[in-house]
């Protein structure tokens, strides 16, 4: 994949490379450039199929990472291009005219994680969520277990036991703390 | 219409006995991939019910729930996770955090019941049929949700700790309590181990949110000692840890020395807070070592006025007069002694009772009285040669270079035991030889051989850095005495076995195999007893017995309505069994000062 990254190189200005296997690797360019990478990906070095475009909330640094996996057929190989956008003002330019598919990543990612991208078909429709009123869930300030506690109800019957309490009740229960 | 567009339906019929491309019912069996994530398995006898799988459940689909037939004990809830799948979204998150490694999945997805209840059942005790699948979702080796290794402690190296009695640990920084804070999984599985039943999570998490305060309260709440326990603690509670199923166990008794070590020593008496008023009780209480200062501690915050009797010049009992000052420094001691005196407590020191103050003075002056004197006469191997002036007990060398007076520290020494005590007087003569004599000459001797050692694996480790010999599965037979009459070393033979088929004491020796250990002092270093010379005839007469020991109930009360017993001298081995041994005393005779008010 060396060949292909110090192309990309010389014609764009490019962040960490990660080289994962002989046909994958990442490499992180900043939200501008995206469009004209992978155009030129697309267009000059064959990866003609967008195998997928997904997110991760590093919630700590206040950031989403949006990774685009594209695919060259005749060569057989991936590169995933890296793009970290701000976590507060999560917009990014779509890429739905160079893939007609990215409008539906687009639209999932919308969703889940409240990135939009402007100008996306349909990005402000419901996708999966049906009547979703909280924070979208794939951001790691959503609270799943607590949604769930107040969305979903338990079966009749349930009962849990503390290990600890459990432990004190059979093992000394006559003492203190 | 051509002739063909006639024939073309039956033309399609020449396939009728060509192999079909297709295959034939492929819906009959659907197994799912090999790491399919289908229904959970659960090896119940691995599985210690900690609880951690439902922790992380974020769809709150499991239950710990109690099993037939698995007991609740050490290390083990006796609970088992109930899952709800109605709930369950088949992330295995649980089977990822598994602290065992017994909750898996099968690769089993395919079942049909009208009874919604049926997907509600305790993999591994309500059988079904994927119990012995081989494929599904096992956690890959190397991933770990929570990290495996403990946060190294830093040492003292021994070329720099040898020559002196400095502290040997360092105690972590806030960064490393916390990591190694963040490895609790806080299922409290520890608590029941720990004999005084602190409450071990709750003072962890204290350390992950950085509110030191609320940790001090914690712990003093359970344990007066824990300046004292945060450093030489036998700390057993680490040996039921759920991490250490997989890994290390977490440094607990690390954790509660940083917790003592971040909190100003002024603010300590504030954050735990001042005695309860006064109920005009009297309580005296024999020794101020760790059970009797506790069972002070508690009864003085309780509002009864409390003297200690200690016959020695400062309290603390054997944390003070055994425990080696490397070990333990006397400050932390002293800080916890303080705390004690601050609620109250009167500690009288120099005051033996036997003869000026006697037990019946006692009895006669206070409501109540509590004998915790410890284990403070070493035994005796009573080999020939062992009454010889040069043969000396470790507890009454220990206490010496705690009272620093000089002893005459011998080139050449060899100890008798294989236990901690031995190790501490070994250490100790170790260091005070090398700052005398400016090299190391110890031998320990010891009946176990190394797989079977009594003395804690980092002492016997830590011994052999600072350059002590130690010879195991020796049996002690002689001290050796030239004409002159001077000691010039031990003779052992080697240990064949220690007890006999019955399990008792009846050690046997190859006596061919024979080995002079040379030392100009030998010390005897093989467990001590009470000296109960205090209680005077006449109430040793009164009181039950059991083999040399004060007979007590689970309370601590002896057959005398007014005296309780406590710590090393009826129960022991150390000190947070003393200290769990005082807070049972103290309950117990408050309750019967509250009776004695209402009657
Ligand atoms: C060398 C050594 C190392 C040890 N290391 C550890 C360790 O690392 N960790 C651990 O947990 N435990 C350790 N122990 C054990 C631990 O010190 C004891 O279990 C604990 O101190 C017992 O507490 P206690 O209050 O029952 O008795 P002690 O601590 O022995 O206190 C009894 C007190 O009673 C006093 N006394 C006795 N007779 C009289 C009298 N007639 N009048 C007035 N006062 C009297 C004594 O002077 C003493 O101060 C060690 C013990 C020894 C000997
Ligand atoms: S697989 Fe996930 S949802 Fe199901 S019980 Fe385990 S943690 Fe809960
Ligand atoms: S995490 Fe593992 S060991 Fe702990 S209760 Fe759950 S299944 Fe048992």
């Amino acid at each position: 994949m060396k060949d292909l990254t110090d192309r990309l190189g010389t014609l764009f200005s490019l962040g960490d490379i990660t080289e994962k296997r002989d046909d994958l690797a990442f490499v992180s360019v900043a939200p501008d450039l995206l469009r004209a990478v992978i155009t030129h990906l697309r267009d000059v070095e064959g990866f003609t199929h967008l195998v997928l475009l997904t997110a991760v909330d590093w919630i700590e640094g206040g950031q989403f990472q949006l990774t685009y996996l594209v695919h060259n057929r005749t060569r057989a190989r991936d590169i995933g291009l890296r793009v970290f956008i701000d976590r507060e003002e999560a917009t990014m330019a779509g890429i739905h005219d160079l893939w007609p598919t990215a409008a539906t990543y687009q639209r999932e990612l919308k969703e889940m994680f409240g990135i939009d991208f402007p100008g996306s078909p349909r990005i402000d429709e419901e996708f999966i969520l049906e009547g979703w009123t909280d924070i979208p869930p794939y951001r790691r300030d959503f609270d799943t277990k607590k949604y769930a506690e107040e969305t979903y109800f338990h079966r009749p019957g349930r009962e849990t036991f503390d290990p600890a309490t459990h432990m004190k009740d059979k093992l000394y229960p006559g003492e203190a703390s | 219409m051509t002739v063909q567009d006639v024939l073309s339906p039956f033309t399609a019929w020449k396939n009728l006995f060509r192999d079909p491309v297709t295959v034939r019912d492929p819906l009959t069996e659907r197994p799912g991939a090999a790491r399919y994530r289908g229904f959970h398995k659960n090896d119940v006898a691995e599985c210690i019910g900690c609880g951690t799988c439902e922790a992380i459940c974020q769809n709150a689909a499991i239950d710990m729930v109690p099993v037939d037939g698995i007991e609740t004990k050490e290390g083990d809830s006796g609970l088992r996770p109930q899952i709800d799948y109605g709930r369950c979204c088949w992330c295995a998150l649980c089977v990822d955090v598994c602290m065992t490694g017994s909750l898996t999945m099968s690769n089993e997805y395919t079942w049909i019941d009208s009874d919604p209840d049926a997907f509600r059942f305790v993999p591994g005790v309500d059988h079904k049929s994927w119990d012995d699948a081989e494929l599904g979702y096992h956690r890959p080796d190397g991933h770990r949700l929570t990290p495996p290794e403990r946060i190294v402690m830093r040492e003292m190296d021994p070329e720099r700790r040898i020559g002196n009695f400095e502290e040997i640990v360092d105690g972590y920084s806030v960064e490393e309590a916390r990591a190694e804070a963040e490895r609790c999984v806080a299922c409290g599985l520890c608590v029941a181990t720990c004999p005084a039943h602190m409450s071990i999570p709750d003072y962890i998490a204290t350390i992950r949110e950085g509110d030191y305060e609320a940790g001090l309260k914690l712990l003093y709440e359970t344990n007066p000692f824990s300046q004292v326990c945060g450093r030489v603690c036998t700390h057993k509670c680490e040996t039921v840890c759920a991490v250490h199923h997989e890994g290390d166990p977490i440094a607990i008794r690390w954790l509660k020395r940083h917790i003592t070590d971040q909190v100003d020593r002024d603010r300590y008496v504030d954050i735990i807070g001042r005695p309860a008023g006064e109920t005009g009780h009297k309580v005296a209480v024999v020794g101020a070592g760790p059970a009797g200062l506790t069972a002070a501690f508690d009864l003085a915050r309780m509002g009864h006025a409390v003297t200690v009797f200690e016959a020695r010049k400062h309290a603390g009992g054997m944390t003070r007069y055994g425990i080696p000052e490397y070990r333990l420094p006397y400050d932390a001691l002293d800080a916890d002694v303080d705390v004690i005196r601050a609620m109250g407590v009167d500690i009288k020191c120099d005051t033996p009772i036997g003869d000026k103050v006697t037990m019946t003075g006692l009895e006669k002056d206070f409501d109540t009285v509590l004998v915790a004197i410890g284990l403070h006469l070493g035994r005796s191997t009573r080999i020939p040669g062992s009454d010889h002036p040069k043969v000396a007990k470790a507890v009454d060398l220990l206490r010496a270079i705690t009272d620093g007076e000089t002893i005459d520290v011998p080139k050449t020494a060899v100890v008798i035991g294989g236990g901690n005590v031995a190790m501490d007087i070994a250490r100790s003569l170790a260091r005070l030889q090398k700052q005398i004599h400016g090299e190391v000459g110890m031998t320990v001797t010891a009946l176990e051989d190394f797989s079977h050692f009594l003395a804690d694996p980092e002492e016997v480790k830590e011994s052999f850095e600072e350059g002590i010999e130690i010879f195991d599965a020796r049996g002690p037979r002689e001290v050796l005495v030239d004409e002159v009459g001077n000691v010039t070393g031990l003779k052992t033979w080697k240990v064949v076995s220690i007890f006999d088929d019955k399990g008792r004491f009846a050690p046997t020796y190859d006596e061919g195999d024979e080995r002079i250990h040379v030392g100009t002092m030998v010390i005897e270093a093989i467990g001590q007893a009470a000296d109960v010379a205090l209680l005077g005839e006449a109430l040793t007469e009164k009181l039950e017995w059991n083999r040399g020991r004060i007979t007590v109930d689970a309370d601590g009360r002896t057959s005398e309505p007014w005296l309780w017993a406590a710590g090393d001298c009826v129960n022991g081995p150390d000190v947070v069994h003393a200290v769990a041994d005082g807070h049972r005393v103290a309950a117990s005779m408050d309750a019967v000062l509250k009776a004695k008010e209402l009657s």
